[in-house]
């Protein structure tokens, strides 16, 4: 049995009979087993999967209503509640916790009859781009183990590429869904603010994250957004889509289309053969009628800037709940002095995590507000009013996704400035709530390069058709494990 | 910038030991990093927030846990959070 399938190939095998979701599922945990002890995609597997397919296959063969996924294996990013489930935020303050209830999108999901194959790693509270900051280790690149997979949804795009899952569900607050596909050649889906429900995804960022899939193909991208967006009253930031269908007339092509090349992404610094690539995918997008024409966002320039400070205070208020008394692991409080007892506890954080919760103290502090986080607004505002103004123009934005190809594990991990300006292409639109793709585009050296393609709010749909015009062009070979 | 002083002030207030002895260079390297944001030229920039309608929160009621909730801490007695002693 082939399982390295799309989503909708693999919904549109199980529907037809020609596979099992048993037989399909069995096999994914076979690979899982074949691969993971090299690429340490998963931090927990789902015990119950192959019952939930035998489940799932008996409701095919009696007839009953099935939903859309017909047992797809899924992997979820792990700082995404699954009821009675681990979720740990690759976090030791976390190891025990056990989910006392579903995220939205798992609710969503679940009623769809999807398995969650397992949970994925990430940075610790997803705070990183390498996976290197996950308390239990790194995962690695499929396509060179010596080389970080990206992050901080690192073991969702892992698991993506080497066939460990169909599809995942990651979390991007400043490309955390897009830089890791980028890194290992899949696609990934940061939509528009508010279309999906953060109800269940531990809060790193509130402001600014989003749920986000990471497939295959741009269509298992739309597939997977038709099954999780819409309003949910648990979370008040959610946006009405109307039931919108992002698969409809996602073949509608990107004729006529005006399409802006932000200067400011890839200028100093980026890698010669992400910036040929970038070149290579706007002559083909020029090739499919669309016209192309520079801009500049000057704000760009401090855009990683005011992300971090913006992050790292909004981290520095939702990581204050770990207390160890309400959330934590087994630490008695006898003998021990209130703050005393927090101070030790919080020393199960990671090192990356203890300096952004301090960073988070500092820049809202009074007598820094002003120079760190009230400007960090500021900027977040002016760079909203640029895009806005673009999009008065331009129809979408393309950008290399990561100017940079990915670097070896341990390469970057003692310099965080440049670490930070890996982001310098994703966290615009994180900050602006803009909906951005990472599309494979090509490979370098053995490693992948991707490219960005960024869209107006509530345009998730338009960039869906633009990203899977632009994939047509492309042909990739498959990733060596 | 931080200094070493402030940097310690900040972890007690937010109850963190500070025993990694990388972290100041580190925390500073990051801090001057954002020093960029004083070039940005964005003194007379206004800030907006994102407004969100009170019609748009569900209602207030209580909705009962359909589980004893309290089992999943580490340490309760009774229906009351276990805590170190304050004083």
């Amino acid at each position: 049995m082939n399982i390295k399938i799309s989503a909708l190939q693999f919904a549109r095998e199980v529907k037809s009979g020609n596979i099992s979701a048993e037989d399909f599922i069995a096999k994914t945990i076979e690979q899982i087993k074949n691969v993971d002890d090299k690429l340490h995609a998963f931090l927990s597997l789902n015990n119950d999967a192959i019952e939930q397919a035998k489940n799932i296959d008996k409701k095919i063969k009696s007839g009953k209503k099935v939903g859309q996924c017909l047992g797809m294996p899924i992997s979820i990013k792990d700082n995404i509640c699954i009821k009675d489930t681990k979720t740990t935020c690759a976090s030791k303050m976390l190891e025990d916790f056990i989910a006392p209830y579903d995220a939205t999108v798992i609710t969503k999901l679940k009623q769809q009859d999807a398995i969650f194959i397992g949970k994925v790693n990430l940075d610790e509270f997803a705070m990183g781009l390498t996976t290197e900051f996950s308390a239990y280790g790194p995962s690695k690149n499929p396509w060179n183990t010596d080389y970080v997979p990206g992050g901080s949804s690192g073991g969702s795009a892992v698991s993506v590429s080497a066939f460990e899952c169909v599809a995942s569900l990651g979390s991007d607050t400043g490309g955390s869904v897009r830089n890791p596909a980028s890194f290992c050649s899949t696609v990934g889906y940061k939509p528009t603010y508010g279309l999906i429900s953060r109800y269940g995804l531990i809060s790193y960022a509130n402001s600014i994250e989003q749920i986000g899939p990471l497939t295959r193909t741009v269509e298992d991208a739309a597939f997977m957004l038709n099954l999780i967006t819409g309003i949910d009253p648990y979370d008040n930031t959610t946006v009405d889509n109307h039931g919108e269908d992002y698969l409809k007339d996602i073949d509608s092509g990107i004729e006529g289309k005006k399409i802006g090349i932000i200067k400011e992404m890839i200028g100093d610094g980026i890698d010669p053969s992400v910036l040929s690539a970038t070149k290579d995918a706007i002559s083909k997008l020029e090739g499919l009628g669309a016209t192309c024409e520079e801009i500049s966002l000057d704000m760009v320039k401090y855009s990683v800037a005011a992300y971090y400070t913006i992050t790292a205070t909004e981290a520095g208020s939702n990581l204050a709940r770990y207390d160890n008394l309400r959330y934590g692991y087994d630490f008695s409080v006898e003998g021990y002095e209130f703050n005393s007892y927090i101070e030790k506890a919080r020393k199960k954080f990671g090192p990356e995590v203890t300096r952004r919760m301090i960073l988070g103290g500092f820049v809202p502090s009074a007598g820094h507000a002003g120079k760190y986080f009230l400007k960090a607004l500021k900027v977040k505002n002016k760079l909203t009013r640029q895009i806005d103004e673009a999009f008065k123009k331009f129809d979408l934005l393309v950008s290399p996704t990561v100017p940079i190809l990915p670097f070896k594990i341990g390469e970057k991990i003692d310099d965080p400035i440049a670490l930070f300006l890996v982001d310098i292409n994703t966290v615009t639109a994180n900050l602006t709530g803009k909906p951005a793709i990472s599309i494979p585009y090509a490979i370098s050296n053995g490693l992948p390069i991707g490219i960005q393609l960024i869209a107006n709010s509530m345009d998730d749909k338009l960039l869906l058709q633009a990203a899977h015009a632009l994939e047509k062009t492309v042909k990739l070979p498959e990733v060596p494990i | 910038m931080i200094s070493k002083k402030e940097l310690e002030h900040v972890a007690k207030l937010m109850r963190i030991e500070l025993d990694d002895p990388t972290i100041y260079s580190r925390i500073e390297k990051m801090i001057g990093y954002f020093d960029i944001l004083d070039s940005a030229g964005v003194e007379s920039e206004e800030i907006s927030f994102r407004e969100i309608p009170l019609a748009n929160l569900r209602e207030d009621k209580h909705i009962p846990f359909d589980e004893k909730l309290i089992e999943k801490l580490n340490h309760y007695k009774g229906t009351y959070v276990r805590a170190p002693k304050m004083v």
